[in-house]
């Protein structure tokens, strides 16, 4: 079907999101909270565009809301800047000291401001793509919890979590880099839980934690075999190439 | 028949140009650490083992892919990553049997051969055809059978 993004005809699939359709015809829609693989958050609303559908004009997230039928978007325009920037100031209040907020307060021209009520410790921004990365994974070690009049990402009661295997994912999803990650001297540590690392059992390299593998096992079976750094492994695989080789004497 | 990647150590010179190919073709890098295929070599027996992802059928890297990041592509005939699926837990780097996945925390990305679209670089820059990307014929697929089988038991002989 045919749509129309800021005056100009799109082809569109039923069903798609507008950021979708809009994505694949070079429309830039600035957003914070959206990943590809966990869809749908909608929680930054950056996304926010506005459009006439049935000749009812109103203002959607465009990551989440489905085209149904031959609507016009506009992506741009005095209003939807005016929100934008209000909802980049919030999170720059937020988050300040976050690379991903900068950028996005540059491209879209809010100058810093008043910074008396900034908290310049933090970096999140209450997406939750953290917490749906975990979900992903069937871990499910962080929430989002209230704790008073404050909403916040963390453990249970701020304990390490038991069902955390530190992956990371959470980490690596996050768009502000809120999530501190350490490794070093064979302990990785992550949400306030310090993980014991295995060491490959060939040149003693720390490449997983015990939890991981673990979770690895449980996923694949016992058939596999994980004792060995994935370097070593593929060491291993030309071994017994070339012991196949010499077997077939040639 | 789809075609498949196939590496023959006896052609290998060791010259890793293969590796220098891949890394450039992706990452725009001559970077041998950046590089899909690995030639591992061998200097008293005179034998280089080019390696890449082998696209295996029940490929455990695509099991605990809990995104879909990691799938199977029927019409590339190979297991195939996709970034914008990817969340970067990195479990797929430790289920690989064959050590074939690594991550690049730099770009948060999965180095694994993506055979390049169908078109695949090492076979351009390989000067001894020691690896080849070719359609897999009956007698190949036996031959890769039966030597699947021999593996199966060297496997368990080099452990
Ligand atoms: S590191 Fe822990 S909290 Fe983060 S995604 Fe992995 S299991 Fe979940
Ligand atoms: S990365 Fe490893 S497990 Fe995945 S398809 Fe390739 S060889 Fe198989
Ligand atoms: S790192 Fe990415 S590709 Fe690998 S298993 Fe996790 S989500 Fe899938």
């Amino acid at each position: 079907m045919e749509i129309i993004i800021d005056g100009k005809k799109v082809e569109a699939q039923y069903g798609e999101t507008i950021l979708e359709a809009a994505k694949r015809n070079d429309v830039y829609i600035p957003t914070l909270c959206h990943s590809e693989a966990l869809p749908g958050l909608a929680t930054c609303r950056l996304c926010m565009v506005e459009i006439v559908e049935n000749g009812v004009t109103k203002r959607v997230a465009s990551c989440s809301y489905p085209i149904q039928s031959e609507i016009e978007v506009v992506t741009d325009n005095e209003k939807l800047r005016r929100i934008r920037k209000t909802l980049l100031k919030l999170y720059y209040t937020m988050a300040p000291n976050s690379e991903m907020i900068r950028k996005l307060m540059e491209q879209q021209d809010v100058r810093e401001f008043n910074r008396c009520k900034v908290d310049t410790e933090n970096k999140c921004t209450l997406c939750g793509l953290c917490v749906k990365a975990c979900e992903t994974m069937g871990t499910n070690a962080i929430y989002t919890v209230f704790r008073g009049a404050a909403k916040k990402v963390g453990t249970p009661f701020d304990e390490p979590s038991e069902p955390c295997i530190g992956c990371g994912a959470c980490a690596s999803v996050c768009p502000t880099n809120a999530i501190e990650y350490l490794e070093e001297n064979g302990t990785r540590a992550i949400w306030g839980k310090t993980f014991k690392m295995v060491q490959c059992k060939a040149c003693g390299k720390y490449f997983a934690t015990e939890e991981e593998i673990a979770y690895l096992y449980q996923k694949l079976g016992d058939d596999i075999d994980i004792k060995k750094c994935e370097t070593c492994r593929k060491k291993a695989n030309a071994n017994r190439f070339i012991a196949a080789i010499k077997a077939e004497g040639f | 028949m789809a075609k498949i990647l196939m590496v023959q150590p006896s052609k290998c010179a060791s010259c890793r140009n293969c590796e220098l190919a891949c890394s450039f073709a992706h990452e725009g890098v001559f970077n041998p650490n950046k590089s899909r295929v690995h030639a591992l070599v061998w200097e008293r027996l005179g034998l280089g083992v080019p390696l890449m992802c082998m696209h295996c059928d029940d490929a455990p890297c695509v099991e605990v892919c809990m995104t879909g990041a990691l799938h199977r592509d029927e019409e590339a005939n190979g297991v195939l990553w996709d970034k914008d699926k990817c969340i970067g837990c990195k479990l797929c780097i430790s289920a690989c049997p064959f050590g074939n996945a690594s991550y690049d925390s730099e770009t948060k990305s999965v180095i694994k051969c993506d055979l390049c679209g169908g078109d695949p670089e090492c076979v351009k820059f390989c000067p001894n055809e020691a690896i080849e990307y070719k359609e897999a014929d009956k007698g190949m697929l036996t031959k890769k059978a039966m030597y699947a089988e021999k593996f199966k038991k060297i496997f368990e002989e080099v452990e």
